[in-house]
């Protein structure tokens, strides 16, 4: 599927070409490339063993097993599963007592009253979050050299944590981050929901606004494409895509959905009843203190302008101009790149008061105590993508995606290869909106159709990926040509439709891949099984895989041994203590260790600094939509686990606590370390391990306690603790 | 994938091969195979990685690249402009288009000439300002680029481009394209090590010297002032105790014994054999690396040589010494950013600033170029010489001047490159690039070459599309070769 006539051909197709031209195609490459047909469903097929198979997933792997005359392994222990299952819904240990629950629990439902208890646990979302910011390169800073904090960016991480908790139905999900404005624009969490498009890299005080307003719109786009359809779409920006059929107008006409768009930092994430209360009470506050806000304006008016004046020179003359319009007077696109100055702008204006000789300056502040002393408290921000009005700027064909070669005007549209276009008509169902074009919201209800080619396949797939390690398609952020087919493409398909027919439930999907046999399996193989002569990379899923634990898990983990782990949810993120001389984009820790100390998903996510833990162990950078984290295997992660202070300290406290409770009894002390790290009962000889490790340690340390906190060190550094069965 | 083949990575399905490349990566290939070959005699040596072959017989072994942070003006240092001195004080001439400044303003500001003397200098009479009075000795080593231009406007963009190939963020450096495609054969220390002369960042941080899109294991590892430059090489305080190496190498063989053990069921997994691996590495690093950061070791001429002794020029000439001495270990990629955070950005004050940075680093750099010379190391070391973009001809606040990513100066010494010879010209006042334009893809692409690498090549796929060093573009500049 790699030529350009398989592309033409499906844009003649499509717009009705000459039957002809059709004709001169090979008729093997006229089959539509797989992913850009609907799914159907088939029924799961019949399989010889019908004991083994718990649910239709199971039907089509052994099927597949079967035709490959391989056999699937047995399934794993209880305490495996139960570490394997907690860590995959939630990202934490199993607890002491969630342990002895399980393992004593032998009715034939144990399983699945566990999985029902972890998917309701608010740990599940903080767990899935991190896959979807992966994916939505989520940041709480600009990147670029500022890297500003961003004060309203958490408020999305919240929002997506809370939305796979409630199970927000999936298409309800993409619907209000795309256009949660449009659909819902009394709901504060659908405003907060369009921050989404508001994670991209940026920098604020950017002399070329044109440049970085084209940038934006690149990046949205793009990310649109990755995240939701599973497209390379970014291929297409500069010319035709190489290998997909996709169209550099695809690109664009996929662009112009958002062309519109009016990024707003400090939107109120509020209902109108809210708004209106608000809006009465500024409007009294206005009035009662005219006096002092003029007084204070006249105060600074002089340095005010002669900033802004200096501050609008350093612009190029059309953004000056666009500037200089008046508001109603602007074109929409100088209402866009009016918007990107004032930022700047306003900025700069807002130094005046510091500005102003002394006495002018405490004149100042005494006006201001007085006016801010009655000033009604804001309503909560949020940073969103809204669009400037009911107008967009026209969106060009830009050659070779550059800016400052606009082609033909193009209108927006769905990528022809993949039918209608709803684009033209987008405005038809909101029923009066006037303050956005309706086209987000026409893009959504396009992705959200279920017979959308793309949108089930590719988030079922990302679940798959999540509790099998690699998805059906293993290339879950391209479905096209380049990447990999489906190795199961009956059951990704039956997955999507069911998915669908199941009101887009997120929890019933994952319900389901985990108390599959598939899911069951061990991953243990002996090196001379003759299954791996076959299928040695697992395509066929004859096992389940191991998995790594990520630097967050291993983290929240650490915390957790040490009973450190601060459950509080939602907020300001954390910052933990750094290690020194990390340079100038280092935080500052916070004061209280227990605010330090709350899950890896609400560390401060700095793009110029990247918490090292996570950065050692492959967090992606940031920038980029990441659907799915490479793993690499470096000396840099050793001498962290063996050397930073956090897995030190963590496992200081962890190993007093240990001989606090079991301090005269050292075999119930190792044992207890190794269940609490390992997740598992520890064998005679492990204990017996620990117990030479122990004497050895303590003669050449000379402590008995320190010998203890070694042995703790050394279980959290040993691959048991990283990898999980 | 293949030995001078196309060099292609998928980000999916994960061979044994990546993995235990990826295992090494920046920390020695070659120490990481003969590891394995010891601990795990299971593994057949030839599933081992051995450094990358290149694609064709490269001159350079190793890079070091001095970054002058900030953007040093090429029309005070290396490219003399007299149009410009009898145009001093004159607005821009009309037959010059108006260019777009980081400013703004700065696009009509007067013209400023330059204060410096200029000479020619060495066998090849390469022009070299009084401001390098040091340099200009080497002269005949340099291959100088007078053509450069970049994209960016801003610090941040320009110095992004001048590591990654592209303005924004989000794509890997160069020295991680060179790690991903040659390997390293340092034994225990990192494949590519940054070196900053000042505690602030360049702009954009730690991203200059990441990997973007590329495993993490192809980062640089910027060196830290002290006995420990790594990250973690020791643990934070004595009072952990576990400073104490016994008290360590016993903790660490209960891991890997703890790890063997749990290998003995699991022989399949390569992960885990790499991480056992990665333990040992780690472990022969502690004590690597405060070894090459000890200059002790160095005799006082070598230290006089490189200015180590006066403290004008003692920030730069530790870094230019430790950039010889990784070298010399093998270590494939060296960055030193020279006035880190920024400080050659002569908005204000081009005399002022330039005096104090230009002598900072001036006989570091001659230092290090004769240092390399006399141990037959420059050969195969690619010197590279230049900032993320020059300033304007155009004054600044009377005094100083602006970016200009149109036209600027860069230059490379030693492997690979011709010695003496000039490519390029900016126009009459030092403007715009006019001559043998080099992008800055256009030198990425000849710094590949130099070391064995063809930039069209080396790719490496990502969400869809293979992506290349140079982005889009580059050129090698033939002209430059030796």
């Amino acid at each position: 599927m790699r030529h350009a006539a398989v592309v033409a051909f499906w844009i003649l197709a499509f717009t009705g070409g000459a039957a002809a031209e059709k004709e001169a195609v090979p008729a093997p490459s006229r089959a539509k490339p797989w992913a850009f047909t609907s799914p159907h469903k088939s029924v799961p097929p019949a399989v010889a063993d019908e004991g083994w198979a718990a649910n239709s997933i199971d039907r089509f792997i052994l099927a597949k097993l079967q035709s490959a005359a391989l056999t699937p392994s047995g399934a794993a222990d209880k305490a495996t599963l139960l570490r394997r299952v907690t860590f995959d819904l939630t990202g934490l240990l199993p607890t002491p007592q969630e342990q002895t629950a399980f393992l004593v629990d032998s009715s034939p439902l144990a399983f699945e009253k566990l999985v029902d208890r972890l998917l309701a646990s608010p740990a599940y979302g903080e767990r899935m979050a991190l896959y979807w910011l992966d994916l939505v390169r989520y940041a709480e800073s600009d990147g670029f050299k500022a890297d500003d904090y961003r004060p309203n960016a958490h408020k999305y991480r919240d929002y997506v944590i809370r939305a796979f908790n409630e199970d927000l139905p999936y298409d309800a999900f993409l619907r209000q981050q795309l256009a949660g404005d449009e659909f819902e624009p009394d709901n504060p969490q659908a405003l907060i929901a369009t921050g989404l498009h508001r994670l991209y890299p940026d920098e604020y005080n950017a002399a070329n606004l044109e440049q970085r307003r084209q940038e934006i719109l690149d990046d949205v786009t793009e990310v649109t494409g990755l995240a939701f359809l599973g497209l390379t779409i970014g291929c297409a920006r500069c010319h035709d895509h190489k290998f997909d059929p996709l169209l550099q107008t695809d690109f664009f006409r996929l662009q112009a959905y958002f062309a519109a768009m009016n990024p707003g930092d400090d939107m109120p994430a509020a209902n109108a009843a809210e708004r209106r209360q608000y809006d009465d009470q500024l409007a009294k506050w206005e009035s009662a203190t005219k006096d002092i806000r003029a007084d204070m304006d006249a105060l600074t008016a002089a340095k005010r302008t002669a900033l802004r004046k200096h501050a609008l020179e350093k612009f190029r003359p059309e953004i000056q101009e666009a500037v200089l319009t008046p508001p109603e007077k602007r074109t929409p696109y100088q209402v866009q790149i009016a918007i990107l100055a004032e930022k700047q702008l306003v900025r700069e204006e807002k130094t005046a008061p510091t500005k102003l000789s002394e006495d002018d300056k405490k004149r100042y502040q005494e006006l201001e105590k007085k006016l801010t002393a009655t000033k009604p408290a804001p309503l909560p921000g949020a940073a969103v993508l809204t669009d400037i009005g009911p107008q967009a700027p026209p969106v060009h064909l830009l050659g070779g995606g550059d800016w400052r070669r606009p082609k033909e005007v193009l209108q927006p549209g769905v990528p022809v290869i993949l039918g209608d276009d709803q684009g033209s008509d987008a405005r038809k169902d909101l029923g009066g909106l006037t303050r956005t074009t309706g086209r987000r919201a026409a893009l959504a209800r396009w992705l959200t159709r279920p017979e959308n080619p793309l949108t089930a396949r590719v988030i079922v797939n990302r679940v798959w990926q999540q509790h099998f390690g690699v998805g059906l398609v293993a290339t879950p952020n391209d479905f096209g040509a380049q990447g990999e087919p489906p190795t199961h493409p009956e059951l990704l398909d039956w997955l999507a439709v069911d998915f669908v027919e199941h009101g887009w439930s997120l929890k019933y999907l994952h319900r389901m891949m985990v108390l599959s046999a598939t899911f069951r399996q061990t991953s243990v193989v002996t090196h001379d099984d003759p299954r791996l002569a076959k299928d040695k990379e697992n395509k066929l899923l004859w096992h389940a895989r191991r998995r790594r634990m990520e630097g967050e898990a291993i983290r929240d983990e650490l915390l957790q041994l040490a009973g450190d782990l601060n459950p509080r949810m939602y907020g300001p993120s954390a910052r933990p203590k750094l290690p020194g001389g990390l340079g100038s984009y280092a935080w500052k820790p916070d004061a209280r260790p227990e605010d330090q100390n709350r899950r890896s998903i609400y560390v401060f996510a700095k793009r110029n600094l990247r918490y090292p833990l996570f950065d050692a162990f492959d967090l992606p950078d940031m920038h980029n939509s990441c659907a799915r984290r490479v793993r690499t295997t470096t000396a840099p992660q050793a001498l962290l686990m063996v050397n930073s202070e956090l897995t030190l300290e963590e496992t200081q406290r962890w190993s007093a606590s240990l001989l606090k409770q079991h301090g005269g009894d050292e075999r119930a002390l190792l044992a207890e370390a190794y269940r609490a790290a390992w997740g598992r009962p520890a064998s005679e000889t492990e204990i017996q391990l620990g117990v030479q490790f122990l004497d050895r340690q303590t003669s050449l340390v000379g402590s008995r306690d320190a010998a203890v906190a070694d042995f703790c060190h050394a279980l959290v550094n040993a691959n048991e603790f990283i990898y999980l069965d | 994938m293949g030995p001078a083949g196309l060099i292609r990575h998928r980000e999916s399905p994960v061979s044994r091969r990546d993995f235990l490349a990826r295992a090494g990566g920046g920390f020695g290939l070659l120490a990481l195979a003969s590891l394995l070959e010891r601990d795990a005699a299971a593994v057949p040596a030839s599933a081992l990685q051995a450094p990358s072959v290149p694609h064709f017989p490269g001159k350079a072994k190793s890079v070091i690249w001095l970054f002058m942070d900030g953007g040093p003006s090429h029309i005070d240092l290396f490219d003399p402009k007299p149009t410009l001195t009898k145009l001093g004080g004159k607005p821009l001439p009309g037959t010059f288009k108006r260019p777009v400044t980081a400013m703004g303003r700065t696009a009509y500001t007067p013209l400023l000439s330059s204060k410096r003397t200029f000479q020619r200098h060495g066998q090849f009479g390469l022009w070299v300002s009084d401001w390098y009075p040091e340099i200009a000795t080497c002269a005949d080593d340099l291959a100088v680029l007078n053509g450069c231009w970049a994209d960016g406007l801003n610090h941040v963009g320009s110095i992004c481009q001048m590591n990654t190939g592209d303005t924004l963020g989000g794509r890997p450096c160069l020295g991680a394209w060179t790690l991903y495609g040659l390997g390293s054969v340092c034994d225990n220390l990192p494949g590519y090590v940054v070196l900053l002369d000042y505690p602030e960042d360049p702009p954009g941080g730690s991203r200059n010297w990441g990997t973007g899109f590329m495993p993490a294991n192809y980062q640089g590892t910027r060196f830290r002032d002290g006995t420990t430059p790594v990250l973690h090489l020791a643990p934070p305080n004595a009072s952990h105790g576990t400073n104490d190496s016994a008290r360590q190498r016993a903790k660490l063989d209960f891991v890997q014994e703890l790890n063997r053990r749990h290998r003995e069921l699991r022989r399949d997994d390569d992960d885990l054999e790499a991480r056992i691996a990665a333990y040992e590495l780690g472990f022969k690093m502690q004590s690597a690396a405060p070894d090459v950061v000890d200059l002790a070791q160095e005799t006082a001429a070598t230290k006089r040589l490189y200015g180590l002794d006066q403290k004008a020029t003692e920030r730069m000439a530790r870094n230019c010494l430790l950039a010889r001495r990784l070298v010399e270990r093998g270590v494939r990629f060296v960055q030193i950013y020279c006035g880190s955070g920024s400080k050659w950005d002569a908005h204000t004050d081009v005399e002022g600033n330039h005096s104090r940075y230009c002598r900072e680093s001036d006989r570091p750099i001659t230092g290090l170029l004769k240092d390399l010379k006399r141990r037959g190391l420059l050969d195969s070391t690619l010197v590279i010489w230049g900032g993320e973009f020059g300033r304007t001809p155009m004054s600044e606040s009377g005094k100083g001047r602006d970016h200009n990513p149109y036209g600027f100066t860069m230059w490379l010494a030693g492997g690979g490159v011709k010695r003496g010879v000039v490519h390029g010209a900016t126009d009459d006042i030092g403007l715009y690039a006019v001559e043998g334009r080099t992008h800055v893809n256009d030198v990425h692409a000849t710094i590949l070459h130099c070391l064995g690498l063809d930039h069209r090549r080396l790719t490496y796929l990502y969400n869809g599309r293979d992506e290349r060093a140079t982005v889009n573009g580059g050129n090698v500049v033939t002209e430059l070769l030796a």
